[in-house]
């Protein structure tokens, strides 16, 4: 028995090992020797300096604008989802997850051609007033950033907002009313703080991501509007290793503390979860004439915010708003291969995106065991070594790899494998987190039954846990999936040109304007995304909510 | 009763199955990755990129013989990005550099302490077929060798502006740019991110405190909001030649010959180049060809640097590179007669000594931030 002891620690360790090696160390090592090695800027220097100011004021208040719009659009379509009986519920709830998994440059496209100049709306209002220049380009500056971190972030709101409201005790509700309470007391004494941890944690990691926003922010800034991050980038690009570091240092500390009190927020909520699906639901038309109408208006707003940019991807792919022209060009673009095409970057993507998906696996079982683990310390340990990637930059950890693993090994003459490992680690915090809630949903008498019948272990883990977890495990995948072919940052940073994705090849080619390519490649990636999403939701009956 | 069962596999061989090819995947990869080519090469993206035939078919015809000469294979690794991304990664990289030599550092770029801490002078024996001004121009100190040149100035295309609508592009001056129309017009790139952006960022702080004797940061005060600062020369060069409003761009006194050999015709590009007392301004980009410090093959790495002042190669340049070949005793293409010439301006870069440049570079880009962040 010692000895299978023995093996758990180190099938534990494995993981644990592989992020301290991958992600820990080359991010330390790579900020203490910025801010040491005297190149470039001091940390006073660079925080002295008033662009940097600017940059980390904007980062800050475009982070909180964004959140709260994300809250004010996503709480209504939390409560509607719970609350609303439709048919068809299952599907709109796996559809909402997509906007959240597209890859933001991918968002940034569809952002363009919906909001931009001559996108849907502007060539509408051009129409109107018979302009024939554009008229408005709400896909740029502050208004562009502001309005794709909202499209980006308001599903999680309404899913992590909707999946708490599920599980409010209907007889709560029905005693309050028997009391007499209205429906304005009674969402305030009842449904806001039934919902308030889930709210929370939402808030926190919208504002997590729009903290940490590279790809939206490099192409709608303008080169004016900067997050941290983006002047991280530049920083490195210009051999400043003192301002890279010392900014990177004043990030990790915040969005660390972000990610602490998201874990502690997540700690409070799965005490007192009830049993899913209990909640009171009505039908539409039980609802009042003011109460339809507001409804109605609401999913207006939605299907222009959130679905019109994903449809619009689809124009874009097709056409052409230099030359004003419908052209199937992005598609032959798509299937050519050599330096020119996208074909390679395609190859690239599937090929890296695949094995970054097999790696968070190996790595995503292990972590949630761990997880699960009675040694005091171990789940501790765990849970912060897969929530640590949330809260450290791309730009960092591309950077760290590259500095600390590749130059010694050589492997920068052709990067692939760091680049692999760096999709994997992003993606991480998901999948292990979905495959968590899978382990956490097994029946530990049907394991009892498994050993009391003789089962060795190997045989129990294979013959009754991984299939009971086939299905969390799937999740796990295609979060890893679309985490790894939606990556750009630190692939944009690793990258030599033949190991471009489809992601970085997107952001190559709306730089110097060649919209449908870019448009072809957004869309390839969104039917995939879309695809892997509903497949799985098919599978998995409807789990993916929980994962974050 | 045992038939209603599915025989199982014994996990034990299972797991073993699957660790060993998971063992022989991972080991191919490995073989792959760690496979190193012979000789390496570090440039920008668009190397001798802008001919009819693209850069493959020009660097293998230009560089065969001395890929033949010495049983090598040259790979030239194309780094996304301008110039000062090479010198980052090769400073990245400075522990165990792969690449051998560098090209496409330029005379401004050379002084900043990040590109000379990762080269190694070398004077090469060549240097006697090139005009020793030059190499002055570049680096006396021979961290670079001369590979091509060329002149950063405005370029305006006539189809959209010239100079019966605009007089002004006859005799331009900054003042004339920092007016509302003529500063949403034009189009210029980024100096942090792009050699031609902060060669610009340097004629106009040289015209501002040299020849007006004016603090340089006001005409940038005067054009914020309305000057089109593109990350990099590629996007600058795709939004002057696509956005309708954009007439004017920070490029190469070389682009009405591209313009002419492109159309076939007369250019529809013209060049407005700086006027004041009485002569025009133009600022000289000189890109070298580097050592790379510590390089794995240094020997072979001056080989290639004395070949690259070759006439094999120098001849590719005009028409593939479109800037000057450093070896001037080379006949150029006739297109190039619509082009500016050295000689037919003054050249900026005298007005600035790289003493000042060196010390003053950093304080002017971050004074530059200061003034562009809103």
């Amino acid at each position: 028995m010692i000895k299978q002891e023995h093996w758990n620690y180190v099938v534990l360790a494995f993981p644990i090992v592989l992020l301290f090696l991958f992600l820990v160390y080359p991010v330390v090592i790579v900020i203490i020797s910025g801010l040491m090695s005297g190149t470039g800027s001091s940390f006073i220097e660079t925080w002295s300096a008033y662009n940097t100011q600017f940059t980390a004021t904007f980062t800050l208040i475009q982070a909180s604008v964004s959140t709260l719009l994300a809250l004010l659009v996503g709480i209504p379509g939390g409560l509607l989802l719970a609350r609303l009986r439709f048919r068809g519920k299952a599907l709109i709830r796996a559809l909402i997850i997509v906007p959240f998994v597209l890859p933001p440059i991918v968002v940034v496209v569809g952002f363009l051609q919906m909001f931009g100049s001559f996108g849907i709306i502007d060539s509408f209002l051009m129409l109107i007033t018979q302009s024939p220049t554009s008229i408005v380009n709400f896909a740029e500056g502050f208004v562009g950033i502001i309005l794709a971190h909202t499209f980006y972030n308001a599903p999680l709101v309404m899913l992590l907002v909707s999946a708490s409201m599920e599980r409010l005790n209907p007889e709560i509700e029905e005693s309050a009313e028997i009391l007499g309470a209205d429906s304005v007391s009674r969402f305030r004494r009842i449904t806001l703080p039934h919902i308030l941890p889930a709210l929370s944690a939402s808030a926190i990691l919208t504002f997590l991501f729009c903290f940490m926003s590279f790809p939206i922010v490099l192409s709608l800034g303008n080169g004016v509007y900067r997050t941290l991050e983006v002047q991280m980038w530049n920083a490195f690009r210009w051999s400043d290793y003192g301002e890279a570091s010392s900014l990177a240092l004043v990030q990790i500390l915040i969005t660390i503390t972000l990610a602490i009190t998201y874990i502690k927020l997540g700690r409070v909520s799965e005490n007192d979860s009830g049993p899913t699906s209990s909640i009171r639901t009505t039908r539409f038309t039980r609802y009042k004439l003011q109460e339809k109408i507001a409804i109605l208006i609401y999913l207006i707003l939605i299907l222009v915010l959130i679905g019109g940019p994903i449809v619009s991807i689809i124009r874009a792919a097709f056409f052409d708003p230099i030359r004003q022209v419908y052209t199937l060009e992005g598609f032959s673009y798509l299937f050519t291969a050599g330096s020119t095409g996208g074909l390679g970057p395609l190859i690239n993507s599937l090929f890296y995106g695949g094995l970054a998906t097999l790696l968070s696996l190996i790595i995503g079982i292990p972590l949630a065991y761990a997880h699960r683990s009675r040694t005091r310390g171990i789940p501790l340990l765990s849970s912060t070594m897969v929530l640590l990637p949330l809260g450290i930059s791309s730009i960092t950890l591309a950077y760290g790899l590259m500095t600390v693993i590749a130059v010694p090994t050589g492997l920068n003459i052709n990067p692939w494998p760091l680049i692999v490992i760096a999709q994997t680690i992003i993606g991480l915090p998901f999948t292990a987190r979905s495959i968590e809630i899978g382990l956490r949903n097994i029946d530990p008498n049907i394991l009892d039954q498994a050993d009391s019948l003789g089962a060795s272990r190997l045989q129990r883990l294979f013959f009754v846990e991984l299939p009971l977890l086939v299905p969390s495990i799937l999740v796990g995948a295609v979060f890893a999936f679309a985490m790894a072919i939606g990556e750009m940052s630190a692939t944009l940073f690793i990258a030599l040109p033949q190991n471009y994705t489809l992601a970085v090849a997107i952001y190559d080619n709306l730089g110097v304007r060649r919209f449908v390519q870019a448009g072809a490649s957004a869309l390839f990636l969104v039917i995939l995304c879309v695809a892997a999403f509903l497949s799985m939701e098919k599978i998995s009956e409807g789990s993916t909510g929980g994962t974050l | 009763m045992m038939t209603e069962y599915p025989v199982r596999r014994d996990p034990k061989k299972v797991v073993a199955v699957v660790a060993i090819i998971a063992v022989l995947i991972v080991a191919t990869y490995g073989v792959i990755a760690f496979w190193k080519p012979k000789f390496v090469v570090y440039t920008y993206s668009s190397f001798m990129n802008w001919g009819d035939e693209g850069a493959e078919v020009v660097l293998d015809r230009a560089f065969a013989p001395f890929e033949a000469e010495y049983g090598i294979d040259i790979d030239f690794v194309i780094l996304q990005g301008d110039a000062n991304f090479i010198v980052s990664r090769l400073n990245a990289e400075a522990a165990n550099p792969v690449a051998d030599v560098v090209i496409g550092i330029d005379n401004i770029l050379i002084l900043q302490e990040a590109a000379r801490n990762v080269l190694e002078p070398y004077e090469s024996q060549n240097l006697a077929l090139i005009n020793s001004s030059l190499v002055d121009a570049l680096d006396p100190e021979h961290y670079l060798t001369p590979f091509d040149f060329g002149l950063v100035t405005l370029i305006y295309s006539m189809n959209t502006i010239n100079t019966t609508t605009h007089p002004q592009l006859d005799y331009l001056t900054l003042a004339d740019l920092a007016t509302t129309e003529l500063a949403s017009a034009l189009v210029t790139e980024d100096p942090h991110l792009s050699s031609p952006g902060l060669s610009f960022l340097l004629s106009q702080i040289a015209i501002y405190e040299k020849i007006l004797g004016e603090n340089w940061t006001d005409w940038w005060e005067a054009v914020e909001g309305n000057i089109d600062v593109e990350e990099g020369w590629s996007e600058a060069w795709s939004a002057w030649s696509t956005d309708s409003t954009k007439h004017l761009m920070v490029s190469y006194g070389t682009d009405p010959a591209y313009s002419a050999n492109y159309l076939g015709t007369e250019p529809d590009t013209a060049i407005a180049p700086f006027y004041y007392q009485n002569q025009h301004w133009a600022w000289m980009q000189v890109e070298g060809a580097g050592l790379v410090k510590n390089g794995p093959n240094p020997d072979l790495g001056k080989a290639f640097i004395d070949y690259c002042l070759n006439s094999t190669v120098q001849t590719e340049i005009a028409m593939n590179q479109w800037m000057f070949p450093v070896r001037t005793d080379l006949a150029l293409p006739s297109v190039f007669d619509y082009a500016i010439h050295p000689d037919d301006v003054s050249i900026l870069n005298t007005l600035l000594n790289t003493t000042e440049i060196v010390t003053n570079l950093q304080s002017w880009l971050d004074e530059y931030d200061t003034v562009m962040t809103p």
